[in-house]
């Protein structure tokens, strides 16, 4: 049974909290000097956008080559491992979150009155480029964000010129044998790597499992394999190693793509297309 | 051509079980082992059998040991039937007899015409060939006993080692096993019981070996060993003795006076 | 003699009837997956050396699934009806007792740490070093011939210890998929297995199987007790030893390709023991074939089952033994009164 007494005593807690939580973080400045960011994929945005000395913390699966895109710069700033205590320890006046990140600590943050930016995972290239834009203006360097998004234009745009004449059928298969369905980014970077994507003909829309069999039979001309090469052990990836994949090696070309490139559908995802394009361009 | 122990000593559990005992049974006599519970009956007969290695002591079965012999040899040699016999799964008793062919088969071999002249045979010694198809458990106790002592027969060993064969059988049956096993010991094989029943002893076994505290007290013939001065003191009962059709019998009819003494002290 | 008395079908009828069988369940399955094949034609340019697409798919994907199913069912119904035969229990079954998880935990414990990598042959081995820890836990546990009530729960101790242990196994793994992977560990699947998983753990398979079946007429003398089974010349170290080396073998070297699969051990020999007279010994190869096509048909209705992504075999295998293990524990207790 919880009486008044009771609620009074969680209020007051709360409202402690709240305080210590203001004193310990200085007051709102226009370009944020120390930034905790609580997700992978915004630790990539916030890696490449802010100087170094204005991160207070990213995560420390950033800090992995194998699984983070920025990994090196990642090392030099101190790790987090997303628990609200560290975070109120940095004491930052800005904190980002993805929107998968663990609502608990989400909710606890807004709670002690410091609230997480969240940022969604794009589903196509033009809100990739959008969330950099949000990003940028959050950390008040909007002038880096137009230069990233020019880059990556300057890029897509040398790429379309060296795409195959005619575009090729192509399977991606991720770990655990999951495809990726028509109407996403991958797709999209598919077609801007000169590919289409046969997912669609073969049943699955969005996401999900297609047997080997299947992508044995299914006449692709190219197979993209989402793997993370040297990785640990698992069952998931030694679906990507079974013997028909190289034995479907004589008929079709194999790309190895690691997944981390386009797991965030941040800046990345560029390298992936132009990796995409480079392997295939002999098979003009 | 016998099966000789020599200074047998058995620990069990801490306990010693025999302590020093001396046992022979020679081909085509029927030896009883008898003695007060828990002096150690099953467990000599064990020992005799080659099932139990004794801690102290030596046993020879014609001649040779058992680690000479080996475990198939000493099988064909030897058969025992167990205390209480179980089976674990729902055999057909024809089955069940045919386990106790095992020592003389090769291992995957089928049934030779030998042994299944040897279960017939004991089937019908035993007076259970008609149970040949039925499953062991939906036997009586005696019947399934009938079956498991055919299955001892179908061995044909030199020498059939049995423990307490006659629990659970009805009057006729227990004086049919004893008669089937003087049978088998006047074919020349050299047969052990462990029996319970004096009178039933005395009437049966050529020799007596009386068991007492893990010793052996006494070795002979039933009048010899089932003195009055013995029943007294170690089993406690003093017997009516007679004669029948020239056949000496014994019959414990009542506790002694020391016993009787104890039941009054109140 | 009646063809199908107490004492069951004679052993030149059964062992044929159950090899026939046996192989129609094979060919079956290598007819039946998640696309159509021509299964002529893939055969016809297997035979031609032609490396279609077809014979692709039937050498690569079909054969192997369709193997080791048959190898790991024959494993599993093979060890249940001769740890049956040791224990003198019918609920004796490598996964009732846990034996399955502890090789599953083994397995899990050379993969996750890379040593199968390095080494092919770790993960059969890790599963079979696991298989035969749990089995000498069990047997000094339970002595000499082990009731019922014992038996269950020395195999709930076992489940839960290797059962907790894979979990943690998987949680401390490197591979941020591996957490998830515990399914596969604990239920069993014959999923994307290749040629590769059966060349793995077959010859260690075959071991197991062939001092399993060795010990058949010792088991059949065991159904009178030790004390009269040691009469008829059978050594009971020797039978132990024979048992637990092949036990551990065939069932450590199955989980390690193929996961967990529980019941086929309990259901199998108990449904052809009346086929066998009750025999103990004619159990053991008739329970081999009996595993086999249950997995292999357990095997064709996960694939057949419209649900993606696809049922564990486990699933299926306990569905229908966790009810039959029911049934089985009401009869015996029925029995017992």
């Amino acid at each position: 049974m919880r009486g008044p007494r009771a609620g009074l005593g969680r209020r007051l807690l709360a409202a402690l909290l709240a305080a210590g939580f203001a004193c310990a973080v200085a007051p709102a400045a226009a370009r944020p000097a120390r930034i905790v960011s609580l997700n992978m994929c915004t630790d990539e945005l916030v890696l490449r956008l802010a100087d170094p000395g204005a991160i207070a913390s990213v995560t420390w699966l950033s800090q992995d080559p194998r699984n983070a895109n920025m990994a090196e710069l990642a090392r030099r700033v101190p790790a987090n491992q997303g628990l609200v205590e560290q975070v109120l320890a940095a004491r930052p006046d800005l904190v980002v979150a993805g929107s998968y990140t663990t609502r608990a600590t989400v909710s606890l943050l807004r709670r002690v009155g410091r609230p997480a930016h969240e940022f969604g995972v794009p589903r196509n290239l033009a809100e990739m480029r959008a969330q950099i834009r949000e990003m940028a203006a959050l950390l008040d360097e909007e002038a880096r964000g137009e230069a990233l998004i020019a880059g990556i234009d300057a890029r897509l745009d040398a790429l379309e010129a060296r795409r195959p004449a005619r575009p090729l059928r192509a399977i991606v298969l991720r770990p655990n044998g999951f495809a990726v369905g028509r109407g996403s980014l991958v797709d999209e970077i598919l077609t801007r790597a000169g590919l289409v994507n046969i997912a669609a003909e073969l049943g699955i829309e969005s996401y999900g499992q297609i047997a080997l069999e299947t992508v044995a039979l299914a006449r692709a001309e190219v197979l993209i394999l989402n793997d993370t090469p040297d990785g640990p052990p698992s069952l998931a990836h030694e679906v990507l190693h079974h013997p028909v994949i190289a034995r479907l090696s004589d008929r079709l070309r194999l790309v190895t793509l690691p997944s981390r490139l386009w797991t965030c559908a941040g800046p990345s995802v560029v390298d992936a297309i132009e990796h995409l394009v480079e392997t295939l361009e002999p098979a003009r | 051509m016998a099966i000789v122990a020599r200074t047998i000593g058995v620990d069990l559990a801490g306990r010693r079980v025999l302590d020093a005992v001396d046992a022979t049974l020679a081909r085509g006599e029927v030896l009883g082992i008898v003695g007060p519970n828990g002096a150690g009956k099953s467990t000599l007969l064990r020992v005799l059998a080659g099932v139990l290695a004794p801690d102290v002591g030596e046993l020879r079965v014609d001649g040779e040991t058992r680690a000479q012999l080996g475990a198939k040899a000493l099988a064909r040699r030897v058969a025992f039937l167990a205390q209480e016999g179980q089976a674990a799964w729902s055999l057909s008793a024809g089955a069940l007899v045919g386990l106790g062919r095992l020592p003389h088969r090769r291992p995957f071999a089928a049934e030779s015409e030998a042994d299944r002249a040897a279960i017939a045979e004991a089937m019908r010694r035993c007076d259970v060939s008609g149970f040949a198809a039925r499953p062991v458990g939906t036997l009586s106790g005696g019947e399934r006993r009938r079956v498991l002592l055919a299955r001892a027969l179908a061995v044909e060993a030199f020498y059939l080692l049995a423990d307490e064969p006659l629990a659970g059988l009805d009057p006729g049956h227990q004086l049919d096993t004893l008669r089937l096993l003087r049978a088998i010991a006047a074919a020349g094989t050299g047969v052990a019981v462990v029996l319970h029943d004096l009178s039933l002893a005395a009437r049966f076994c050529d020799r007596l070996l009386l068991i007492h505290q893990g010793r052996g007290v006494a070795d002979g013939p039933p009048e010899a060993v089932l003195d009055e001065t013995r029943l007294a003191e170690i089993f406690g009962v003093v017997a009516l003795r007679g004669l029948h059709a020239g056949t000496p019998f014994l019959l414990p009819w009542q506790t002694t006076a020391r016993r009787g003494s104890d039941d009054d002290r109140r | 003699m009646t063809p199908v008395g107490h004492d069951g079908l004679r052993p030149a009828v059964l062992l044929p009837a159950l090899t026939v069988l046996t192989l129609a369940m094979l060919a079956v399955s290598l007819a039946v997956g998640y696309e159509p094949l021509d299964l002529g034609q893939a055969v016809a340019d297997l035979a031609a050396g032609r490396a279609t697409l077809p014979a692709l798919v039937l050498v690569e994907l079909r054969l192997p699934r369709a193997l080791l199913g048959g190898l790991v069912g024959f494993s599993l119904g093979m060890a249940g009806a001769a740890m049956q035969g040791m224990m003198r229990n019918p609920l004796a079954e490598p996964g009732v007792v846990g034996i399955s998880s502890a090789a599953a935990f083994g397995a899990v414990a050379a993969f996750y740490s890379g040593l199968s990598g390095a080494m092919a042959l770790a993960l059969p081995l890790g599963g079979i070093a696991g298989a035969l820890v749990a089995t000498l836990v069990l047997f000094a546990l339970l002595g000499r011939g082990a009731s019922t009530t014992t038996l269950i729960l020395a195999g709930v101790a076992l489940n839960s210890f290797a059962g907790a242990a894979t979990a943690l196994a998987l949680n401390l793994a490197p591979n941020p998929y591996a957490a998830l992977e515990i399914v596969f560990w604990l239920m069993g699947s014959l999923a994307d297995r290749s040629m590769s998983h059966v060349w793995l753990a077959l010859p260690l398979m075959a071991a197991g199987w062939l001092l399993m079946a060795s010990t058949a007429p010792a088991l059949d003398a065991l159904s009178l007790g030790e004390e009269t089974a040691a009469s008829l010349g059978f050594g009971l170290t020797a039978l132990r030893v024979r048992l637990i080396g092949g036990a551990a073998l065939s069932v450590g070297g199955a989980v390690a390709v193929a996961g967990a699969i529980g019941f086929v051990g309990l259901v199998v020999p108990h449904l052809l023991r009346p086929l066998v007279g009750h025999r103990p010994g004619r159990l053991l190869i008739a329970s081999g074939f009996g595993g086999a096509i249950l997995v292999l048909a357990a095997d064709l209705g996960v694939r057949l089952a419209p649900i993606r992504p696809e049922l564990k075999l486990g699933v299926v295998t306990a569905l229908i033994g966790a009810p039959f293990l029911f049934a089985l524990v009401q009869r015996l207790r029925r029995e017992a009164l």
